[in-house]
This record gives C-alpha cells, sequence and structure tokens, in this order.
C-alpha cells in the first residue's frame, strides 16, 4: 500500500489517494486487476459491484478466482482476496446489477471517481449517464483479446461515453437465413433459431421454414415462372407427412410458410430423429430448390436424407464425437450428434413444468452439440465451409478471446489514470489503446492525441438533446416504440413520453397506465412525420426530444434509423448507390489524416443507431471483458515496416506486394460486439451504426445481399 | 500457406481441464500455442512486485513450470506491489513466500522457489530453462546473465520499474516466429457490388536480437538519437540515470532517503545530458515499485515472454520503455555495434 508508505509517492498524490473514496463497475477480467492496484496503491475506501459469478473459463485471466470459487459473487470473492493484500482496506462488495434502481444518482455521487470495468454496451451507457449526471469522473475500459483502451469521462469536458456512435452488432436478413445462406454464421444463426423453435423461447423473427416471399425468387422479367411452388406441388411434396402437420401449415399474408407449431410435431413425433432430421434437412431443402429463381445465380442446395447417413441400427458407439471439438465432424458424424444431442435435450425439455423453455447456452453441452451439427449440416447442403464445434461456439456464442496480460496492462493504465484525475491533471488523461503491434512510431501502448471534448450533437450529454427519428409510422407500434427504440437503442430503462403539442401521455412509466396505447400503431395515434415526442427517464434523470421522421420501410428493411443530427438525413438512394470501394478508399484517406492511434471518432458529429426489425441479429452473448475497440490503423502498415527492418530471411511465399488499388491492408474499425447478457435488470441489445463523415455516407447501410 | 515450423515437443493433445481452464485464450492465439506453453520451463529472478507481477502472468497462460529466485526477503516496500507475499512473510525469503499464492493461480503448473543468490548461479542451472526473465540485477550481473544464455541459446529478457518507470530489454538471439498479415481480397461478383475478404496469411519470419552489451554500448547522448528522445519523451534518459544510479550505490533510490537521492539523481542527470528533458517531478516518481505501473510493465514482459514460446508474432525489438506520464509504452530498436 502504497500511500501508507511515507516518501514512496509525492506528498499530494500520498493524501489524495489516502482519502478518495472510489467505485469499480465489474470484477471481471480488468475488475480484479483494478481492485489490486488499487489496494496496494493504498486506496483504503472502495466499493465494487458485479452481478455475475464466478465461471471456470474466468480462471485463466481473473486471478482473484481460483477454482474453488466457481460459482460464487465475482464481487464478493474479489472482495476478499483483494483484502489479503491489504488488510487495512475497507472494501464494500455488491452482487447486484449497476442498473438496478438501488444505485441511483445519490449513490454515485458519494463517489470522487468510478472505474468501470464492463462487458457490455448498455450497463456502460447507463454508467455513463449516472456519472455524467452525479458529475464524477468516470474512467471507462475495456478489452478484447491483445486490444485495449481506457478513456476518461468527464461532464463538460471530454466527450461521453455515447458521443460517438458505436458499431451495431452484425445482422442478417431473414431470407439469406432461411433460404440463401453462403457463410458458416448463417447456418449457426438458423442452428440457433431452429433450437428455439424446438425448445426455446420461440420468436416470430427466429422461423427456419423456407421463407416463399423472399424477393429474390419473383420472376425478375415479370412472367410468370416457377418462381414459387404451385400449391398442389407444396402439398404433394409434403404428403408423407402427418396430417396434423399439413393442417398446422399455411400460407400466410407475408408468404411466409408456417409452421404454427413446430414445436408440437416434432413432440408429437416423439422427437423422432430421422423424422425431424428429414424434414429440416431434406424436405425443406427440396422445398427451397422448387424456388428456382433462388438458384439461377447460386449453387443450389443439396438435400440430405436420414437413411442414407444413418441407416437403422448403425448408430451406436460414437458417443465420443461430440467431444471432440476441434475436429471438423463428417456429415454422418453430425447426424449422430444431432441424434444423440436431441434425445438428450428432449428429455430436458419434456421434464419442464408448464410453458417453461430451455435457453440456449454455449457452455450447455447438448444445446451447443445439437447447434454444431445442425449448423455443419445445413453448412454441407449449401456447400459452405463446415466447422468445428470450437470455432462454432466463439461464433454462436459470441466469444470474446481474453488474456490476462491485455487485462493487466489495461487495468494498469486505468488506476495510472485514476491517479491523474485525483490530482485534477485532466490534460494528461488522454485516452490510451493497448494493441498488439507497435505503430509506425514504434508505440504499442498508445495515447491519444488530444483529449475531445464533448459532441455538441450528443443526445445525451448535450445541454437540450434532440434526435430525429426515421420511422415507418405506418408499420411500428407503441410498445415498439418504448422497447426496440427507447430502451434497447436509446438505453432508457423506464421512459414517460409525452407528445409536444398537445401534452398527452403516450408512454406511462407507471405500470398499466397506457395500456391501451401499445398495440396500436404510431400513425393511429397521430404520431406522424414532424411530431415531436418528449421522453423523459426519471431514473437516469435523462430528458430527450425525438422528431418524428416518416418514412416508408421496404421489406426487410429497418422500420426505424436514429438520427442524431439532422442534417445527416439524406435520401436513401444516394447512399446504396454508393460503391463500397469508393467509400472504403475514402476511409483510408481519411484514415490518414487521423491521430497516430487510429481513434477516428472525432470525426463524426453525432451518432445515428439503427435496428433493423425483420433481419435476424446475432445474440451476442459472453462474460467477457470488453468494448468496441478501434482497429489501429497503422497496424497495417507496421507489418511491412517491420519487415524492412528486421532482417528477414523467409520472406512470405505469398509475396504480394501492397498494392493500394486492389489490397486493403487494413480495415477503419475492427468491429467487437460486446454482450449484454450479464444486466437483466438494465436494457438489453443496443444496435449502433457507425457513420463516417468523410464517406459522405451519412448512414451506414447495411449491406443486404 | 503452410509454413513448416518445428513442431516437436508440441504432439500431446490437451485434457480436457486444460482446454476449459485455457478457453478464452486458446481463441486467441490458437491451440498450437497453447501446446508449446504447456512445455515451457520459465525462471523468474527477483520477485519483487515487477517479479510477482509477471509471475502471475505466466503461470495464469499455463506454461510447464515457472522457478522463482530470490535471495531477499520480503521488506515493508514489497507490499506497493508483491500481492503474491502474505503481509505475515515480512523479513522471510521473497520466493519461498510467494510461493503458495503463485501455485494457488494455477495447480496445473509446476512452481518451485529458490533462495540461492544469482550470482551464484553457474551456467547448468540457467540451461533448464526456455526463458530467463531477471529484475533488479546491477549491469555488471545482467551482463553475466546474457553471455551465459546466450550460450546455452536460452531467451534472456531484463526487465525494471522504479516507481511508476519501467522497461524491459529482450535478447533473444535468433528467433523464428509466425505472424498473420492481413490483407483484403476482393471478391467479385460479375453483376454484385465489389466484396472485400480478409485473409490471414500466416507467415514465418527469422529475427535476430542483440544481446544486453547492445544497450551498454548504447549513446543516448549522440545528436542523432537526442531527435528521437524530444519526439518519444524522457524515457530511455531516465532508464540510463537510474541504471547509473545503481551501478554508482549498488542499490536503488529508497524513499527512506527521499530528498537525499533526489539530489544524487538530479546530479547524475545533470552531467549526463543538461538541460535535458526530464523534469524534477519524473524523478519524483521512481521510489518502490507502484502497483499500476508493475502491472502494465509485468503484463508487457509477459505478454513477450508468452511470444517467445508460442513462436506467434513478432517479440518487440528491443527496448521497452514505459513512459508513466502520458501512459505511452513504445519500443526503441537498439543495433548491436
Amino acid at each position: 500500500m502504497a500511500a501508507a508508505i511515507d516518501g514512496v509517492f509525492p506528498a499530494t498524490l500520498q493524501e489524495l489517494v489516502k482519502k478518495s473514496k472510489v467505485l469499480v463497475v465489474g470484477a471481471g477480467g480488468i475488475g480484479c486487476e483494478v481492485l489490486k492496484n488499487l489496494v496496494l496503491s493504498g486506496f483504503t475506501d472502495i466499493e465494487i459491484i458485479d452481478l455475475d459469478t464466478i465461471d471456470l473459463s474466468n480462471l485463466n485471466r481473473q486471478f482473484l478466482f481460483h477454482r474453488e470459487h466457481v460459482g460464487k459473487s465475482k464481487a464478493r470473492v474479489a472482495r476478499e482476496s483483494a483484502l489479503s493484500f491489504n488488510p487495512d482496506a475497507k472494501i464494500t462488495a455488491y452482487h447486484d446489477s449497476v442498473t438496478s434502481t438501488d444505485y441511483g444518482v445519490n449513490f454515485f455521487k458519494k463517489f470522487d471517481l468510478v472505474l468501470s470495468a464492463l462487458d457490455n454496451r448498455a450497463a456502460r451507457n447507463h454508467v455513463n449517464r449516472m456519472c455524467l449526471n452525479a458529475d464524477v469522473p468516470l474512467i471507462e475500459s475495456g478489452t478484447a483479446g491483445y486490444n485495449g483502451q481506457v478513456e476518461l469521462i468527464k461532464r463538460g469536458l471530454t466527450q461521453c461515453y455515447e458521443c460517438t456512435p458505436k458499431d451495431k452488432q452484425r445482422s442478417f436478413p431473414g431470407c439469406t437465413i432461411r433460404n440463401t445462406p453462403s457463410e458458416p454464421i448463417h447456418c449457426i444463426v438458423w442452428a440457433k433459431h431452429l433450437f428455439n423453435q424446438l425448445f426455446g423461447e420461440s420468436l416470430e423473427d427466429e422461423d427456419i421454414s423456407p421463407d416463399a416471399a423472399d424477393p429474390d425468387a419473383k420472376e425478375k422479367d415479370g412472367a410468370d415462372g416457377d418462381g414459387e411452388p404451385k400449391d398442389d406441388e407444396k402439398e404433394n411434396e409434403k404428403g408423407e407427412e402427418s396430417k396434423e402437420e399439413k393442417e398446422a401449415k399455411e400460407d400466410t399474408a407475408n408468404g411466409n410458410v408456417v409452421r404454427i407449431n413446430t414445436r408440437q410435431w416434432a413432440k408429437d413425433c416423439n422427437y423422432d430423429a430421422g423424422k425431424l432430421f428429414n424434414k429440416f434437412f431434406n424436405e425443406d431443402i427440396t422445398y427451397l430448390l422448387r424456388m428456382s429463381n433462388l438458384w439461377k445465380t447460386r449453387k443450389a442446395p443439396v438435400p440430405v436424407q436420414w437413411d442414407t447417413l444413418l441407416p437403422e441400427g448403425s448408430s451406436g458407439d460414437q458417443k465420443d464425437v461430440a467431444k471432440q471439438h476441434h475436429k471438423v465432424w463428417s456429415i454422418e458424424e453430425c447426424a449422430q450428434v444431432f441424434a444423440n444431442s436431441l434425445k438428450e435435450l428432449s428429455a430436458t425439455f419434456l421434464k419442464l413444468e408448464g410453458d417453461d423453455t430451455l435457453a440456449w447456452d454455449k457452455d450447455d453441452q447438448p444445446a451447443m452439440d445439437f447447434v454444431a451439427a445442425c449448423a455443419n449440416v445445413r453448412s454441407h447442403i449449401f456447400d459452405i465451409e463446415r466447422k468445428s464445434r470450437f470455432e462454432i461456439k466463439s461464433m454462436a456464442g459470441n466469444i470474446i478471446p481474453a488474456i490476462a496480460t491485455t487485462n493487466a496492462i489495461t487495468a494498469g493504465i486505468s488506476v495510472m489514470r485514476a491517479f491523474k484525475v485525483l490530482e485534477a491533471k485532466w490534460e494528461q488523461c488522454k485516452a490510451v489503446y493497448a494493441r498488439l503491434r507497435p505503430n509506425a512510431r514504434n508505440h504499442f501502448l498508445v495515447p491519444d492525441a488530444s483529449l475531445p471534448g464533448p459532441n455538441p450533437n450528443c443526445y445525451v450529454c448535450a445541454s437540450d438533446p434532440a434526435i430525429t427519428l426515421k420511422i415507418d409510422t405506418k408499420r411500428m407500434h407503441i410498445k415498439e416504440l418504448r422497447d426496440e427504440v427507447l430502451v434497447k437503442t436509446l438505453n432508457m430503462l423506464n421512459p414517460d413520453v409525452t407528445v409536444q403539442s398537445t401534452g398527452s401521455i403516450l408512454i406511462s412509466s407507471e405500470e398499466g397506465e397506457t395500456e391501451c396505447n401499445e398495440g396500436k400503431l404510431l400513425s393511429e395515434l397521430n404520431i406522424v412525420d414532424g411530431v415531436i415526442l418528449k421522453c423523459d427517464d426519471f431514473f437516469q434523470n435523462y430528458e430527450l426530444s425525438i422528431i418524428i421522421s416518416h418514412f416508408d420501410a421496404e421489406r426487410d428493411e429497418n422500420l426505424f434509423e436514429v438520427v442524431a443530427d439532422a442534417s445527416q438525413l439524406k435520401p436513401k438512394d444516394e447512399e446504396q448507390k454508393k460503391d463500397t470501394v469508393e467509400s472504403k478508399e475514402d476511409e483510408q484517406k481519411t484514415a490518414v489524416k487521423r491521430s497516430a492511434n487510429g481513434e477516428g471518432d472525432s470525426k463524426d458529429d453525432g451518432p445515428s443507431t439503427s435496428k433493423r426489425s425483420r433481419p435476424t441479429e446475432v445474440v451476442e452473448e459472453d462474460d467477457d471483458d470488453c468494448l468496441v475497440i478501434e482497429e489501429d490503423e497503422d497496424q497495417a502498415d507496421v507489418v511491412v515496416v517491420a519487415t524492412d527492418k528486421l532482417s528477414v530471411q523467409s520472406p512470405p511465399k505469398s509475396g504480394a506486394k501492397r498494392k493500394p488499388s486492389e489490397v486493403i491492408e487494413d480495415e477503419d474499425i475492427t468491429e467487437i460486439l460486446d454482450s449484454s447478457d450479464d444486466e437483466p435488470a438494465g436494457p438489453t441489445k443496443c444496435k449502433r451504426s457507425r457513420l463516417d463523415e468523410s464517406s459522405s455516407n451519412p448512414v451506414e447501410v447495411i449491406s443486404i445481399d | 500457406m503452410v509454413v513448416d515450423m518445428d513442431t516437436n515437443e508440441t504432439a500431446v493433445e490437451l485434457t480436457e481441464a486444460e482446454n476449459e481452464l485455457y478457453d478464452r485464450q486458446i481463441r486467441l492465439w490458437g491451440l498450437e500455442s497453447q501446446k508449446r506453453l504447456r512445455t515451457a520451463k520459465i525462471l523468474i529472478a527477483g520477485l519483487c512486485g515487477l517479479g510477482a507481477e509477471i509471475t502471475k502472468n505466466i503461470i495464469l497462460s499455463g506454461v510447464n513450470s515457472v522457478k522463482l529466485l530470490d535471495d531477499k526477503n520480503v521488506t515493508e516496500e514489497d507490499f506497493c506491489s508483491q500481492f503474491l507475499a502474505p503481509r505475515e512473510s515480512l523479513n522471510s525469503n521473497r520466493a519461498e513466500a510467494s510461493l503458495a499464492r503463485a501455485r494457488a493461480l494455477n495447480p496445473m503448473v509446476d512452481i518451485s522457489a529458490d533462495r540461492e543468490p544469482l550470482q551464484e548461479k553457474a551456467s547448468e542451472f540457467f540451461s533448464q530453462f526456455d526463458v530467463v526473465v531477471v529484475n533488479g540485477a546491477t549491469n555488471e550481473e545482467l551482463l553475466r546473465i546474457d553471455s551465459i544464455c546466450r550460450d546455452l541459446g536460452v531467451k534472456f529478457i531484463a526487465t525494471d520499474v522504479w516507481g511508476t518507470f519501467g522497461f524491459y530489454f529482450a535478447s533473444l538471439q535468433k528467433h523464428s516466429y509466425v505472424e498473420d498479415v492481413i490483407k483484403h481480397k476482393v471478391v467479385s461478383n460479375a453483376d454484385k457490388k465489389k466484396k472485400y475478404e480478409t485473409v490471414s496469411i500466416p507467415t514465418q519470419r527469422d529475427v535476430d536480437y542483440p544481446g544486453y552489451s547492445a544497450w551498454l554500448e548504447f549513446d543516448i547522448t549522440a545528436p542523432s538519437y537526442l531527435r528521437k528522445l524530444k519526439r518519444n519523451g524522457p524515457g530511455v534518459l531516465l532508464l540510463s540515470v537510474l541504471q547509473k544510479f545503481r551501478t554508482a550505490h549498488q542499490r536503488d533510490p529508497s524513499y527512506k532517503t527521499r530528498d537525499a537521492d533526489l539530489e544524487l539523481l538530479r546530479g547524475i542527470r545533470d552531467e549526463l545530458l543538461p538541460n535535458s528533458l526530464l523534469s524534477d517531478e519524473a524523478l519524483g516518481l521512481i521510489f518502490a515499485q507502484i502497483s499500476p505501473a508493475v502491472a502494465v510493465v509485468g503484463g508487457v514482459v509477459a505478454q513477450e515472454v508468452i511470444k517467445v514460446v508460442t513462436k506467434v508474432e513478432a517479440p518487440h525489438r528491443n527496448l521497452f520503455v514505459f513512459d508513466p506520464e502520458t501512459c505511452a509504452g513504445y519500443v526503441e530498436t537498439i543495433e548491436a555495434k
């Protein structure tokens, strides 16, 4: 405890460390390291909060936890371990969600400094708002793999966490998932949906059956061709199916072939592996093949048949296949794993009471086996590369790799910055990025060149924040406005919404008060183009004006889009015409102008968010320590520089010389998703799209193939 | 492109327990790296705060064994960052005092302590290790160990933290590694817009790292280097001043004699490079070892050990400096004369 020993620190810093009260939010990879640094530096008044419990896969880096602590509260065990380093410290641990209403503005006001070490964006947004409100400096940190970053957020002085747009989650159009997968991830997402259809909380957006209304399947030249199978053909094709199932199917208005109850059908089949397998991997594929327009420019799928893979009585001694996590299973092995995991899952499912369902979890062995097997069978059908269970787990669970060293470095920088914050040396609190490879100046721990001030258009920290909401008022309901826009996208907890001109209450935070509005369309309640809504989240002490801008959304298009700066509203056509290459090159040019560490957010003048309502999202989930990390633009150059500098004796055989016109060596941004499953009390997913002024793409276009 | 690296000793598959424990890092550096780590034998000499921090990170990564070598006893100063030695171990041997907590970090790693003085360790002792990390030693001692290690083909890293300032020097001799070179491949589809696909191409490189003497012979007052010093900050100069203090007084500056030692440090600085950028303020932060700075330097050094063992990614070549004022961490390339 450095501050307890006279002469170690300069006297002023020693006093500041001794008397300051600090809050650590998160006791994961960075949180453990931060807590250790704090107690050893001589901080004696520390509070730490984390709602998570300890998992075996944490132990490779969360060094305050050992095997015997698995399953226990992270905050509490971290406190005990840290106290053994310095028994004189006073540490309060909360095993709780920081978004809980128990931790209001007055709670945050107690602290001289908040250090956040969170792993998901929703909680980060919330802590950002609380610290802005309480006017407490916040040191925000995150890591992903070899990358780390630390930044100071202080009201009125710096950017806040929400001043710059964050990358959104990757999402896929429904018909790509259901009809025309072309990458392993499409099949993995489909397999997770299949799991949910059979055992999970079945969501409307997660249909796994062929989508007959796929625009790609329509005859483009207008001739009435064989774009869709005729009804009678459909009946024929499904002739072998049970009667109940036929009844369960119908063509809905939007063209979806709906199994009204796939779940019931599977149950009625007694979860017969062969029947289920043939339905999903043979009959549905045969149906897709009849949508022949889909396959004019694509390779057609090849249905597989259960009997040819696993003839009656051939199964048995291959139970260990599923344990070979690093091997790419053969299609026969996939079928075997499918059968075994189906058996286990259905047995568990049937034991559930009432309407209870299973929740898909990457760490649940049969659930993961099932998804790995189904994804690979589907990949095989569509001639997509198959993956090992290990790789599929990464993608399906959105696992962010994490190592002890990056966490140690990042947490070290975080507490180094804490000293400067206590000394009020704000100018020395520039953001710092940790990277694997040095940049062109040979820095790999890279401080930002400046301390960017608040974004005047920020919809969180600006004095009178307002956003424009492009929204299809004829298709969005009030409930969706609250859940999808206000809570999930704008991260409010429990908003009140009134119409500015009339003062009438549209959405109330009081339960039941505005329930009658929920099912209505915006347009039905006269929420149309030009209307201004006043939103107020009492707990976050956050008020926001929303200017409604109506647009007619296309099929598979976002039903809404949040635009922080009205000048960003431009006709959609213009954006789409832009060639990807062009904008890529623009980004590169801009990159050169940016500061050494590659932080380009200062270029943006307002956050923009969007949410696709139809397409599927990859729901991220993990327990790891990360946030959006901006990739270092210098990295690509460094590879080249390093090559020149070091005595390279075996140059790469690929030998490709860098031709900027052909090879773009580095992407502007590497998208790293954070996780959301850790904060049940708080808002969940949040999707952001990045905008880049320089590319004259005011709002990022999500490429749809 | 398939790179032909020596893949001996890594044939043994990881156990299920290892796969589970190391899952998040295997997803970063791959299975092959994890297998290589499992065979690595590491020496950490000097169990000060920095030694403890490096030890922690190396043990968590899942190496085969770690030997903790130290003949010194735990002092009050150690409690500023040496979290492996419990409070009650004051005045007992630092390496031995660190054993229990080090073992608790990862029961799969073989950890032992040795209380003999580093100076009495001869060539055969160092031959047991793949990587030797030494801190707290004089330049004379570092030169001796470096020369032994170079004869044996053992990788050597010298490192130190004073207060919030730190460095390491890597003497890795001839080192081969593989790094992924990221390219964007154009995937054009006749009737569609251009798309890019990232492909990473594993590429083998061989690099020579000079010995520790290169640093001792390096002239920081050369006009050619002064410009760089101005740009990167005074880190390398501070390192020189602190090492000169250690050589002259056979100890480090102490908080107990803070004012007198600061006077001595200013003297060394002014003699070395008058009117330099190295402020009195920066000199005031070099006492004991401050935990967050130790975490940064210890994290960086451990990552270098991991790179060396796994032969994946380029170890920094070859002098690392952490500037506590800005939190910049950078690399100076020191060539042999």
